[in-house]
């Protein structure tokens, strides 16, 4: 099926896209989900504003006590980054395993994070690193945290003349485990553990349902699988009945608790 | 807004460049099809989920189902029909053939681009890697076995011969 017309810009700079960017005029970089949603009808943008010309939505760079991740990189770039690889282990290991090699070559993290999938491995991690996504529009910047940043399915607290610029990790950040159960392109349910750097310990459940659902604990024996299968809310689908996915939540949560255990 | 919006794209593709006036709202895909008659590329899901559209773009894979044309302009292309050379078949290709790994072949061209991606990255794989990086291609023949042991095979060929 052909695509809707609309215009193609394609700026230089980041300042040139946030003028264009309304309503109408949408972001675009990989277009690994806009363009599908464009396809079956579900957004009618009027022009794109293709962000792959602008190096500055592409660098991944180290702060005094920050990661900042361009929003254009791709699943690719993050994933063999060495400063990632270095600073921040779990996403690049979230980001090798996003959809399929064609997606991960093409999609872009801030794409991947702006289009609130809600089965996104990029948005699970990014909760358990405590990440902060800054937005910027041609009259103000903001950071807001990936807690606050993700509102609900295909919804984020972005408006519509705010271009996603960077991904902001704080560090030292917490390093952990990120498993996934998937039988098709994304996860049935994803489950990120972590040790916090301050002490205690982090468990978010993803992909399950609208939301990531984020516990923190003082000790990791205190992690109560069953509780948190009851506290996520599953999206009865194809790939499993709400029972169903609760059960397959607690079986990974227990597997990614005796994970972190076994891996200290 | 017209639905006739044109831009012009420079490419090479296959090794030669090209220059033509597409449609801002085609897709590489059609592109390649329908303008350039280069239908080795195929069509099925149009969800990026199948893989039989599956060509490589400066060397990445990609979904030309879901990829515009206009953003190839300044960049190489490489599909199916540019794999073999006037000498024969491309290693890929003969152990394709030589394994029986394809059926019908419908789904054949999307994974030989992405095993040529693969290879191009890892010239070694084991099996374990073939499997994980094919494993958004999609064969409805199930003949999943062969096609990755005809990766493998063409693998330690390609190794042999450079």
């Amino acid at each position: 099926m052909p695509l809707p017309a609309f215009t193609l810009h394609r700026p230089r700079s980041a300042a040139d896209a946030i003028a264009l960017l309304d309503e109408d005029c949408l972001a675009y970089s990989g277009g690994t989900e806009l363009l599908m949603a464009m396809r079956m009808g579900l957004i009618r943008p009027t022009a794109l504003v293709d962000l792959k010309r602008i190096d500055e939505l592409n660098t991944i760079t180290l702060g005094a006590d920050r990661l900042l991740i361009g929003a254009g990189a791709s699943h690719d770039r993050v994933a063999g980054d060495a400063l990632v690889a270095e600073h921040a282990a779990l996403l690049a290991t979230a980001e090798r395993l996003v959809g399929n090699a064609r997606v991960r070559a093409q999609g872009s993290i801030g794409g991947n994070i702006c289009f609130a999938e809600p089965r996104s491995d990029v948005a699970t991690v990014l909760v358990a690193l405590d990440a902060t996504v800054l937005l910027q529009s041609a009259s103000s910047r903001r950071s807001v945290p990936a807690t606050e940043f993700f509102l609900g399915p295909y919804w984020t607290a972005r408006e519509p003349g705010e271009l996603l610029t960077a991904i902001s990790i704080p560090l030292p950040a917490p390093a952990g485990v990120y498993l996934k159960f998937q039988t098709v392109e994304r996860p049935t349910v994803a489950v990120a553990a972590v040790a916090l750097p301050e002490g205690g310990y982090r468990i978010v459940v993803g992909a399950v349902g609208d939301l990531p659902v984020s516990a923190d604990y003082a000790q990791l024996t205190a992690v109560d699988a069953a509780d948190l299968a009851a506290r996520v809310e599953p999206v009865s689908d194809l790939t499993g009945s709400e029972r169903y996915k609760r059960h397959v939540t607690e079986v990974f949560v227990r597997r990614a608790v005796a994970a972190l255990a076994g891996g200290r | 807004m017209t639905t006739s919006e044109h831009l012009n794209v420079t490419a090479e593709i296959n090794g030669v460049n090209v220059t033509e006036s597409v449609e801002t709202r085609a897709t590489l895909a059609q592109f390649l099809r329908e303008q350039l008659g280069l239908t080795g590329t195929k069509l099925s899901c149009e969800m990026q989920v199948c893989g039989v559209c599956s060509v490589l773009v400066d060397g990445e894979p990609v979904s030309a189902c879901t990829y515009l044309a206009a953003d190839v302009d300044g960049r190489r292309v490489e599909t199916v029909e540019g794999l073999a050379n006037p000498g024969g078949l491309h290693p890929l290709q003969q152990s394709f053939v030589d394994n029986f790994a394809l059926q019908c072949g419908f789904c054949t061209p999307g994974f030989l681009m992405m095993a040529t991606a693969l290879l191009r990255r890892n010239p070694d794989p084991s099996e374990e890697d073939v499997k994980e990086y094919l494993d958004g291609n999609i064969c409805r023949c199930t003949g999943y076995e062969p096609i990755v042991h005809a990766v493998l095979d063409a693998a330690r060929t390609m190794r042999g011969a450079t």
